[in-house]
């Protein structure tokens, strides 16, 4: 979210505090997202739906004090679609990978998206996109590697039946981002510093190459 | 018998009651299909709308426009809404109001995407009115509500907390967001702002009384009233008004103390319900709350006699002696 801080851009101080109401929202979803199936009401469990709806009173009395009331609905229209891709998760339809690949992506920059449009920012979506996307399946290949289970290895798994397996898919997934991730910092006119933190956050992580040379 | 009094009550406003139930299931209308059946279930589960009422009878008091009524009545009961399909998720619940709920009808990921999507859904609704005084009255509101929801489980199984403890509770649990809808409403039509202030407090009020009769309600009322079990809200640990009252006997004490230690049978929670329901616990209650709803009586007091007030007496006396 910060790119175009980082990146020299305008930052004002309405701007700053907008980006931490994106942030709480972001931890208002994930908090939920933390919430389990079949345990029985422990106090921990208790406290993670609170805090969701907590922080997005937050996020609420945030922007309503700063009479921002087009990013509250924003960020509402966000939440929304967030809610809707993620419940789709949980119906019994098996869809195509590629639409659960765009499903996936697009709830990592939802959020992100809807304040670069505000700003007019909109320039650093692809690149946000692509790493947060590689942010998300990498931890997705760390679970599938531990032996862990995610509704998004479930879903993936669910449309990958008949073609590869999960774990190829998601080095190849990798490499795909890590190119456009490179691709799109080659195109861009970002600090020195930026470009080699980013680069760092991707770099040693070519799964899909490391795996090759290993098989090799 | 009960409900048919409510919508009696209700009868001076029933066109724009309808109107808003329309407007509540196009609300929650969702491209997943999922959510669509969630979201559904829930409001076609019922309820008594005590919140949209409100915000419709206050706006009474100014200059009354549905069109912008509806704005504000429709999210403040997907508001409460959302907030309890995620309690269901906190309570572990199966039932509301007789009907599986939607964690147990589904599971609890759905149930926290379905909260979730609904209360988005009643801010992007809300947002239509542009006054930002009404997001921050609503937003502080929801901000308590949520504490007292945490402060409810800080003070699970406490037997020992006092009376206050218990009205700071039910003051942020149930009575503000009563107590929000009444001053909305009113702010929302232009009222002026010594009647949004008696409407405020009215709501204040009416909300404590009503979140006591519900406590009571968990003891004295069947599980097929009640749409679930007598006594949960004992069962999950919440020390509500007749507990508090009840353990003033110390025979009732020890038995409450030695219960709480421990996973009931279901003989163990009726004999429980029982003893409270057969003490003068419940009376004790019920004066308490009684003392809320004459002071909500008396904000009325204060404010021009119109139907409107003429309805919200009447709906204050039916709390009073509501049995669901």
């Amino acid at each position: 979210m910060l790119l175009p801080s980082l990146d020299g851009k305008q930052w004002s101080a309405d701007i700053e505090q907008t980006a931490k109401t994106v942030s709480i929202v972001y931890a208002a979803l994930h908090a939920h997202d933390q919430v389990k199936e079949d345990i029985l009401a422990s106090k921990k469990q208790q406290l993670t739906v609170l805090a969701g709806d907590f922080y997005s009173g937050i996020y609420y009395q945030m922007l309503s004090n700063m009479e921002n009331l087009t990013m509250i609905k924003h960020l509402a229209s966000a939440i929304i679609s967030v809610s809707e891709r993620k419940a789709s998760f949980y119906d019994e339809v098996v869809r195509p990978i590629k639409l659960v690949d765009e499903q996936i992506q697009k709830n990592e920059i939802e959020l992100i998206e809807t304040f670069y449009k505000f700003y007019g920012y909109q320039e650093y979506t692809k690149l946000a996109k692509a790493m947060l996307s590689y942010v998300r399946y990498e931890e997705e290949l760390k679970c599938l590697k531990e032996g862990g289970q995610s509704r998004i290895l479930q879903v993936l798994n669910k449309s990958l039946q008949y073609s590869v397996d999960t774990e190829t898919w998601l080095l190849e997934k990798l490499d795909v981002l890590h190119d456009q991730v490179i691709e799109t910092m080659r195109d861009a006119k970002f600090d020195y510093e930026l470009k080699n933190f980013m680069l760092h956050k991707i770099t040693p992580h070519q799964h899909r190459a490391e795996q090759l040379t290993r098989e090799g | 018998m009960e409900k048919v009094k409510l919508k009696l009550l209700y009868s001076d406003i029933k066109p724009e009651l309808d109107m808003i139930e329309k407007e509540l299931e196009q609300a929650v209308d969702s491209e997943s299909p999922l959510l669509n059946d969630a979201s559904l279930h829930l409001l076609q589960a019922g309820g008594k709308r005590i919140r949209p009422v409100f915000v419709l009878l206050a706006g009474k008091f100014g200059n009354y426009n549905i069109d912008v009524m509806k704005r504000v009545a429709v999210p403040l009961e997907l508001i409460h809404m959302a907030s309890l399909v995620h309690d269901d998720v906190i309570d572990d619940s199966e039932l509301r109001r007789g009907k599986p709920t939607v964690k147990a009808e589904w599971n609890n990921s759905v149930a926290m995407y379905t909260g979730d999507f609904i209360l988005a859904r009643a801010l992007e609704y809300i947002t239509e009115i542009e006054d930002p005084k009404l997001h921050q009255i609503l937003s502080k509101t929801m901000i308590e509500v949520c504490r007292g929801e945490i402060i409810q489980i800080e003070d699970k199984f406490k037997l020992d907390q006092n009376l206050r403890d218990y009205l700071r509770r039910i003051k942020r649990k149930t009575a503000l967001l009563i107590s929000s809808s009444c001053e909305l409403g009113a702010l929302v039509s232009g009222a002026d702002l010594k009647t949004v202030a008696h409407l405020r407090r009215f709501g204040y009020f009416i909300g404590m009384s009503f979140q006591i009769i519900d406590d009571i309600l968990d003891f004295t009322s069947s599980d097929e009233e009640l749409g679930k079990p007598a006594g949960s809200d004992f069962m999950q640990g919440n020390m509500t008004l007749p507990v508090l009252c009840a353990r003033k006997d110390l025979e009732t004490y020890e038995l409450l103390k030695k219960n709480l230690q421990k996973e009931m049978s279901d003989e163990e929670r009726l004999n429980i319900v029982r003893t409270i329901r057969n003490s003068p616990a419940i009376e004790e209650a019920k004066k308490i709350s009684e003392k809320y709803l004459e002071k909500a009586l008396e904000e009325l007091s204060y404010l021009p006699k119109s139907s409107a007030s003429k309805t919200m007496r009447k709906i204050a006396f039916f709390i009073g002696k509501r049995k669901f």
